[in-house]
């Protein structure tokens, strides 16, 4: 009796073993604690949230998968570190975060042939030809940029040319998009007046807006995050600007009233996905898993995991149960018109020579402390446009 | 056998580098496991070791600067990327190899370098570091803003080196070119303080106005540290570019200044191998607070949160530990743990 026992409990971690053998391992690089922490904590429990309810319901095609969250606190020496160690643990793709860990590990992620899903939505990161490896699940800076731009100018009604100014740090998130937001600013009749610089870190910003006040600028981009855009707004109200304000995805968000105090109002943010409980098919899902109010940056690490998933499922049934890293990116660019259940502003698709995975976005405005969806801007795939 | 020293009876013993069998054996020891190094380990330690490999050309770099010449340089983190940058337009728009691209980030950055030290010559101790601080400020601007050359916020994706058709894509064939770079480069520093130069740099730290009344140059010899200094720094910033396969304007900011500022004061100001150990030291204390930070996550849960703001913090308390109670640096130690043991039993 004791054998048998001990033969059926020898089988039981027999067909454990084999069990876990039946698992796709993921990297996960998520910035929980560092300065970018406010933003990437929801971020990253979105993606985890999405991964704990697929494993829950099925896995992929039966098989669970296994990512394990690294905090790398936007140490991008870390981010490299840690990127060694899923490297030898063979992930076949990982979830990233900023543009310190994305830009950083963009040359290996293309040798090593590791599709790495972020939430640096540079445009520079969508050229395929340059960064083959590289996705994510909104629409990047310039366009967003542009769209808001576009918006802006057809709500225009007076005869003169609307003059708009670029607030932003010296620092390659704040930069990206300038080169391409400017030159379709002047095509859309915009005049561009000079830019200030105000760092991410920046505690006031009084010399910037005075600048902007002086210029007479109709419209302001802020292309901070969302502390640098609270100290901007607070200090254009205190100077009493007209200047009507347009922020970056990163910039604005359901946290803002608490730090810009009512400075906030009107202001717009161009978001890449809807807001926690509007009416869209795929929210059900996602608030009967996540009961609590969550950010629109929870929502977007929700898609970027929902639309690895998928990949996943495509190339588990590619490759016929042997994933790699190369056959992710290519079920990942046979990606087309990919359903999020509305959480996005559109629905996404990825080819080989282009990784923009659409050119929508939600113009939200703050009104009394609260993010409304104003309109979504849909814009032309201009192959001129991709990677600027 | 040695008793309580070493008693040399010729000029030429003196001058060797590897004075006794003990050190002899020590050195090729270390050889030995730095070529074997790669076999034993894979993955995120050989990544490490060769983050090592290349802190040690810019502490090394920096010691000759700092160490030896007695100028604080705080652009050191600049200057490797002045290197970085050079190698990636070479070797990415210009087409040129690898074996061109790295020598010539090392000529690059040491004329960028010189141009920088120019101030040397009025300036010395907190009033250098601070135009030294400002190089750092406009080389980090150029990085950003200079697009056509060094792409701007994006960067430049860089190739591995090749040879022949052989391409060092692994970390580890890429390893040894770096261990082979960085040996000679070691080797050559070496020599450096030991000639004629060396000890101008050494009378100039000490006493500049001696060393100008002995007839040194004070111009030339501090713009020539300055030049060798940044040489360093451009040869290991240019590995770092090629061993990442990326270069970017956030890689080259203070913090990295300061880091090396750190090695050098950790390891020893003025030793060669003081700067050995304290590049060691710097890149290794992260590594091993992270490794210990998370198996105390693992035993006290929910410390996660705190885990990672402890970790920068006894990062903090050790500098500071270390610059109070061995405030000459690992290199010094190690001199004092020799001594002890050659003396033993007595300790006179």
């Amino acid at each position: 009796m004791k054998i048998a026992a001990m033969v059926a409990g020898l089988a039981l971690v027999l067909s454990g073993v084999a069990f876990s053998a039946e698992t796709i391992k993921v990297g996960h690089l998520a910035d929980l604690t560092g300065p970018t922490g406010d933003v990437g904590k929801p971020y990253a429990e979105g993606v985890q949230a999405y991964k704990n309810y697929i494993n829950a319901h099925g896995g992929i095609n039966g098989k669970t998968i296994e990512m394990q969250m690294y905090d790398y606190a936007y140490d991008k020496n870390k981010a490299v570190n840690q990127y060694k160690k899923y490297k030898e643990d063979k992930v076949v793709a990982i979830e990233g975060w900023g543009t310190g860990d994305t830009e950083a590990l963009a040359g290996f992620v293309s040798t090593d042939k590791i599709p790495y899903i972020s939430g640096s939505y540079s445009a520079h990161l969508t050229n395929p030809a340059k960064t083959p490896y590289n996705f994510f699940c909104a629409a990047d800076y310039t366009t967003a940029l542009r769209a808001g731009l576009l918006y802006l100018k057809e709500g225009w009604k007076e005869k003169r040319a609307p003059k708009v100014v670029f607030i932003y740090p010296n620092h390659p998130y704040g930069i990206a998009p300038i080169k391409g937001g400017k030159e379709y600013a002047k095509e859309l009749g915009f005049e561009v007046l000079g830019d200030e610089d105000v760092s991410l870190k920046a505690i006031e910003a009084n010399s910037q807006l005075l600048s902007v006040k002086n210029k007479g600028a109709d419209f302001a981009w802020i292309g901070g995050t969302s502390n640098s855009t609270a100290v901007i707004l607070k200090d254009a109200k205190k100077l009493g600007l007209k200047t009507k304000f347009f922020s970056n995805i990163w910039g604005i968000d359901e946290s803002t009233p608490k730090l810009a105090g009512g400075a906030e109002e009107g202001a717009l943010v161009m978001a890449g996905s809807v807001r926690y409980g509007d009416k869209v098919p795929g929210m059900a899902l996602l608030m009967s898993v996540e009961k609590t109010p969550q950010v629109t940056h929870y929502i977007r690490g929700w898609v970027a995991m929902m639309v690895l998933v998928e990949a996943l499922k495509r190339a588990d049934k590619a490759t016929g149960g042997k994933i790699t890293g190369t056959a992710v990116k290519d079920a990942l660019e046979t990606f087309r018109d990919f359903d999020t259940g509305g959480l996005t502003p559109a629905k996404i698709t990825f080819t080989s020579t282009d990784h923009r995975p659409y050119m929508s976005v939600n113009i939200m405005e703050m009104q009394k402390g609260k993010l409304v969806i104003k309109q979504t801007m849909t814009l032309p795939r201009k192959a001129e446009w991709l990677g600027l | 056998m040695h008793f309580c020293g070493d008693f040399r009876t010729t000029y030429e013993k003196d001058i060797e580098i590897l004075q006794t069998p003990t050190v002899r054996i020590g050195v090729a020891a270390c050889l030995v496991f730095l070529v074997v190094f790669p076999f034993l380990v894979k993955g995120e330690y050989l990544w490490v070791g060769l983050q090592i490999l290349i802190a040690v050309i810019g502490a090394v770099g920096l010691n000759i600067l700092t160490g030896y010449t007695g100028m604080i340089s705080l652009g050191q983190g600049a200057f490797f990327g002045v290197g970085a940058y050079t190698t990636a337009y070479l070797t990415t728009k210009m087409g040129l190899s690898f074996w061109v691209g790295v020598p010539a980030a090392g000529l690059v950055t040491a004329a960028a370098g010189m141009i920088f030290g120019i101030p040397s010559l009025r300036l010395k101790g907190l009033y250098l570091a601070i135009a030294t601080l400002a190089s750092q400020f406009i080389l980090e601007w150029v990085f950003l803003r200079w697009e056509p050359v060094t792409g701007g916020s994006f960067g430049i994706v860089v190739p591995r080196p090749s040879i022949g058709g052989y391409v060092f894509e692994s970390d580890r064939s890429f390893y040894y070119i770096v261990l082979a770079i960085t040996v000679v480069m070691v080797l050559f520093a070496v020599n450096i303080v030991r000639t004629r130069t060396g000890r101008a740099f050494t009378a100039i730290r000490d006493h500049y106005i001696s060393a100008e009344i002995m007839g040194i140059n004070l111009f030339r010899y501090r713009i020539l540290s300055f030049g060798i200094s940044s040489f360093y720094a451009g040869v290991a910033g240019a590995l770092l570019g090629h061993s990442l396969k990326y270069v970017t304007s956030e890689q080259f900011n203070l913090e990295l200044s300061v880091t090396y500022l750190a090695m050098i004061i950790i390891g020893g100001l003025g030793s060669i191998l003081g700067a050995i150990y304290g590049a060691i030291f710097m890149i290794l204390l992260p590594k091993v607070l992270t490794v210990l930070t998370g198996k105390l996550t693992m035993l006290v849960p929910g410390a996660a949160g705190l885990a990672i703001a402890m970790e920068q913090g006894v990062f903090g308390l050790i500098i500071i530990f270390f610059l109070i109670f061995e405030p000459d640096g690992l290199a010094h130690r190690w001199k004092m743990v020799k001594a002890y043991w050659k003396l033993y039993p007595f300790s006179y």
